[in-house]
């Protein structure tokens, strides 16, 4: 097989099984019943649920001890966020940090930026956007233009970046940004900044997605000022920094449980008389699910190891996410029209939120392209 | 794969570079049977890799026998590997060691006498007109009988799969050596469902893989408006999806190893169920980058595709094992789906 595909089996330590446990008793406590749960990681945010997360240790549980983690395992925490999903736990305001965020500073960090963030990002204190697209700038990541101009004891940013969630209620943004013009090589003179949102020079716009939401955001710099030991690594290696995290980014269960609630919606529906279209549906869509996530912990399994597996990472989105897609558009045909209201509902805001699926993290044409390049036909 | 398995597929994997010819796997629809390709295997013990060497067999884990099938069908290999692994699992089972055969193996309607007669008959019996034994499942007066007759006791009608491969029609009427015949629990024809859905669904991760390889290959080789058609973003969309699927169907086919062994229903039915899904987007995607050159019989992409939409159908197509799936899930009711998933 090519390089970039393989898929071993991976089998989930007991150790994540007993943490499975907790979380399940966790979240039988904490999640409201009288709320509709959507596993769309994008979907719902609750800053006192991401402390009360906090304070069982369940975000940047892998780092070290003297950040405030746990130092668990890369499978402990994936078994944390699926069963979060799974659940469809408000989530939003953590994600990014604990998931992206976080794993980067400690790569890439100084000992003061891991001191000064980490330990708050666990506690469920700070909360961490990405600023990567920008107006002119979406898949085509290396035309970005919002640049930082050395000054007296930092840079000063100016630009703009779009599509960044949650940057009206999260503390910082992870930013990228040129800190040289562009030059023939277009992957070099880019840096990754850290930028305090509440800072007076930036100014944050609610943008409406077409669900009515107001969860993603422009955010503009105007002579924001960066102070040195708030660029993140080394300048100039933002694109290779960037690239480092894509594997954590692309290849979680939040890459294929965003239409997780419907299937339970479904099985609830069809649960006391099920035709066998309907069975048979149910167990096509759960041999998908069952796949997905076996390639995922496989992944996880990778990474765990120190592997850096960006095709297979891009796979899993790239299928991961048309499943997402399929899920609502088959399911809804599959049931008569006498349907429970909850039903109804889980099914038209996944409906609503599909179209952001293939887009986030990658458009699926993107990571079509970085499957081509893992089979040698770029 | 540990490293005794990996030596076991490079050995094989030679072997049918040479003696599983695009000629050979042509011959083998025309009529002929490839002699020398079972001969040669049967001889390296791979056609017995897995069966203790008690039973006849070569002994090494039931795994290794389960990697050569799949290796051989990469290959299109015109010979009854699958079958002849399943009668000797069966025979094993009774204390009784297997011929070098082939012997193959028959699901249908038999019946067995006190006095030993046997009359039946069975349809898509896959290599019969070309082995020396069958192996059924026969009703008696006191329960299920594992048979072993001779493959010159029966009437055969020659049938093929729309992949050309022997699927033929045989019929008896004869008497059965005591010695031939076991009494065995009245779950034997549904574990000898499983193991196909398990092995069909293992070569056709196998022959997946060699789609996506062969397909890829082309692409480069082909120019179309003067560059190579693997250039054109919309093959390399195409190809992505193609690798995706082979991908998830690897994966599938390792649980399937893993659950071969026990006989694990759900695991085995969501690997033949996904695999098998698989088929037609991928047999859609080869065939369209391959252009009219992959319609042709000379070329051997279909030896590929067309066993593939061959074995999908056996042993159980996709939808009855989704259902089966299925079933399973909604028994546990919605609030339990998730748990019941990651218990698997």
């Amino acid at each position: 097989m090519f390089q970039g595909l393989k898929f071993e089996p991976f089998k989930l330590p007991d150790e994540a099984e007993l943490i499975r446990q907790e979380v399940r008793e966790f979240l039988a406590r904490e999640l409201d019943p009288g709320t509709l749960p959507n596993s769309d990681f994008n979907a719902g945010e609750s800053a006192e649920f991401s402390r009360k997360l906090g304070a069982q240790g369940w975000i940047g549980m892998t780092w070290p001890k003297k950040y405030g983690g746990l130092g668990k395992s890369f499978l402990e925490r994936y078994v944390v966020t699926e069963e979060l999903l799974a659940a469809g736990a408000p989530v939003g305001c953590h994600w990014i940090a604990d998931r992206q965020s976080g794993p980067l500073m400690l790569k890439f960090g100084t000992e003061e930026q891991k001191q000064r963030f980490l330990p708050k990002i666990v506690s469920g204190d700070f909360f961490f956007s990405i600023g990567m697209s920008e107006p002119d700038s979406g898949s085509d990541l290396a035309s970005i233009r919002t640049s930082a101009t050395k000054t007296d004891g930092g840079w000063l940013l100016n630009g703009s970046k779009i599509w960044t969630s949650y940057a009206h209620t999260n503390h910082y943004m992870v930013t990228l940004v040129r800190t040289e013009p562009p030059s023939e090589n277009r992957h070099a003179g880019m840096s990754q900044v850290v930028v305090d949102l509440s800072d007076k020079n930036v100014t944050v716009t609610g943008i409406r997605n077409l669900s009515g939401e107001e969860d993603f955001n422009q955010v503009f710099f105007d002579d924001v000022f960066i102070p040195d030991d708030m660029l993140i690594g080394t300048p100039g290696n933002g694109w290779e920094q960037v690239m480092s995290e894509l594997g954590y980014e692309r290849s979680g269960p939040e890459r294929f449980l965003s239409a997780f609630r419907v299937i339970v919606e479904f099985a609830r529906e069809i649960e006391s008389n099920p035709t066998d279209e309907q069975l048979v549906l149910l167990g096509r869509l759960a041999s998908h699910l069952v796949t997905l996530r076996r390639m995922s912990i496989s992944v996880a399994g990778m990474l765990g190891e120190g592997k850096l597996p960006l095709t297979e990472a891009a796979l899993i989105k790239d299928l991961g996410n048309s499943y997402e897609r399929m899920v609502p558009e088959i399911v809804r045909l599959s049931v008569s029209g006498d349907c429970s209201r909850r039903f109804v509902d889980t099914l038209n805001e996944c409906i609503l939120h599909a179209p952001s699926f293939t887009l986030r993290g990658g458009t699926r044409e993107v990571l079509k392209g970085v499957i081509a390049r893992g089979l040698g036909l770029r | 794969m540990n490293e005794q398995q990996q030596l076991i597929i490079e050995t094989l994997s030679r072997l049918l570079t040479d003696l599983c010819t695009p000629e050979v796997v042509d011959r083998s629809e025309s009529g002929t049977f490839a002699e020398n390709l079972w001969q040669v295997l049967t001889e390296t013990g791979l056609t017995a890799a897995g069966i203790g060497v008690e039973a006849g067999g070569s002994g090494g884990d039931l795994e290794d026998s389960l990697l050569v099938i799949r290796e051989a069908a990469r290959f299109a290999a015109p010979v009854p590997l699958a079958e002849h692994f399943i009668a000797g699992l069966l025979l094993s089972e009774q204390g009784q060691s297997i011929e070098s055969g082939p012997v193959t193996i028959a699901s249908g309607k038999f019946i067995i006498s006190d006095g030993l007669s046997l009359s039946g008959a069975a349809d898509d019996v896959a290599f019969a007109r070309w082995c020396a034994q069958v192996v059924l499942v026969a009703q008696g007066s006191d329960g299920l009988k594992l048979c072993r007759v001779p493959a010159s006791d029966f009437d055969i009608v020659q049938k093929n799969s729309v992949a050309g491969e022997p699927r033929d029609s045989i019929s008896v009427n004869t008497k059965v050596a005591a010695e031939s015949a076991f009494s065995v629990d009245s779950q034997t024809p549904e574990r000898i469902k499983l193991m196909g859905a398990a092995l069909r669904a293992l070569m056709m991760s196998g022959a997946l893989e060699s789609v996506l390889e062969m397909t890829v290959q082309y692409s480069t080789e082909r120019s179309q408006f003067g560059r190579p058609i693997s250039k054109f973003q919309a093959i390399q969309q195409q190809l992505a999806v193609l690798a995706g699927e082979v991908a998830a169907c690897q994966m599938a086919s390792h649980s399937v190893v893993e659950a071969f062994s026990t006989l694990g229903e759900l695991d085995i039915a969501i690997g033949k169920a996904r695999i098998g899904e698989a088929v037609s987007i991928c047999t859609d995607i080869a065939h369209q980058v391959h252009g009219a050159m992959g319609y042709t019989l000379e070329h051997s992409l279909n030896h590929r595709t067309r066993r593939l939409w061959s074995w999908r159908e056996e042993y159980g197509n996709e939808r009855e094992w989704q259902k089966l799936v299925g079933r399973h899930f909604s028994a546990q009711g919605a609030d339990k789906l998730w748990g019941s998933m990651t218990a698997l």
